[in-house]
């Protein structure tokens, strides 16, 4: 779910932070323009390195220094198809989401909940709808008792919206758009003991 | 900031090297997370106590490059890889999801899993992570 990329670019540093050493005062730059924020390649996670940086020119009438920068940062960008072990966060009917912690835009619509299942309201919680799987006649409840594993579909970037209602969710500018609708996926107890099951059915 | 992206992809990582660099960073060493957050940041941290709970906890530079290596002879896609290496699956049913259209593949899923079984360490266990959170909480009770 990580991987480096590479960027040039023109980076200005204070004059407070000149009297670092130039490496780890361009690191502390770019850090504060990039680190957790959402880029076209995905969401900035930490500095890697820095590759090269020259010039050091002061402009007329400009206090920083600037510098030509190339560098690599680690950014989170998962693959379609990739599983990923998350965490329930909330639901309601249009469907599940999830977070890693440092990332929460997981969401998974109703028609990737394996079926048949049904959504009804949250005993434990009155603002939530829960939803619950039924398989063989067994209740499976979706719920933040223990680890959900998801496939990846697809990872959006919505543009920014020029305006917004004021109770409308924060914008999120990366969204992952999860399943659960497969062998092996959904919460980790549903699949415990399972491959034991598959060998008692070999046996007959 | 006219950022120009000179190479998007320079390298997948798994989940254990961006731990191991988080690490370097000093992630690990102070519990507080006063003093190190001069070099890590709040955000990093995150991504920390997220892996910290993953299979990249326990695995070492040795068993993720030996297993990598091994797992050529499976004819595995590198994503495949990079994702068993993340996920450790320990049973059929946790490694097939990973793998794409596995019945049109004839993949050796026992020899994959005892591979996982011999090179990667376990999961943390959940002991573990108990023992964790109470420190944290002990932590959050004397600030």
């Amino acid at each position: 779910m990580f991987c480096l990329s590479e960027m040039e670019d023109t980076v200005r540093v204070p004059p407070d932070l000149l009297k670092l050493p130039l490496e780890v005062a361009i690191k502390k730059v770019l850090q504060k323009l990039l680190l957790n924020k959402v880029l076209s390649i995905g969401l900035c996670v930490t500095i890697y390195d820095i590759k090269s940086a020259e010039g050091g020119f002061v402009l007329p009438g400009d206090g920083p220094a600037t510098y030509k920068v190339r560098f690599r940062i680690v950014v989170f960008r998962p693959f379609v198809g990739e599983v990923i072990a998350a965490r329930f966060k909330e639901s309601d009917s249009n469907g599940l989401r999830l977070t890693l912690g440092f990332f929460e835009d997981i969401y998974v619509p109703a028609p990737l909940i394996p079926r048949p299942n049904r959504c009804e309201p949250d005993p434990y919680n009155r603002s939530q709808m829960r939803w619950v799987w039924i398989f063989e006649e067994q209740e499976y409840i979706i719920d933040h008792s223990c680890q959900i594993n998801f496939r990846v579909e697809n990872i959006s970037y919505p543009p920014v919206p020029t305006e917004q209602a004021e109770d409308a969710k924060p914008f999120a500018p990366m969204v992952i758009t999860g399943t659960i609708d497969d062998d092996g996926l959904g919460p980790v107890s549903w699949w415990e003991g399972c491959s034991e099951r598959n060998n008692e059915d070999d046996d007959t | 900031m006219k950022n120009i992206i000179v190479k998007a992809n320079a390298g997948a990582l798994t989940n254990f090297e961006v731990l191991d660099l988080l690490n370097s960073r000093g992630a690990s060493k102070d519990t507080t997370r006063v003093i190190a957050s001069e070099t890590v940041s709040r955000s990093e941290y995150k991504v920390y106590d997220y892996l910290m709970e993953t299979a990249a906890s326990t695995q070492t530079r040795e068993s993720v490059t030996k297993f990598s290596d091994k797992c050529k002879d499976f004819k595995l896609a590198k994503a495949e890889i990079l994702n068993i290496i993340n996920l450790r699956p320990s049973s059929d049913v946790e490694l097939t999801p990973i793998l794409e259209k596995p019945d049109e593949r004839e993949i050796d899923i026992e020899g994959i899993l005892a591979l996982v079984q011999e090179l990667l360490p376990p999961l943390p266990t959940v002991e573990a992570q108990k023992e964790n959170e109470q420190e944290e909480t002990e932590n959050d009770e004397q600030s």
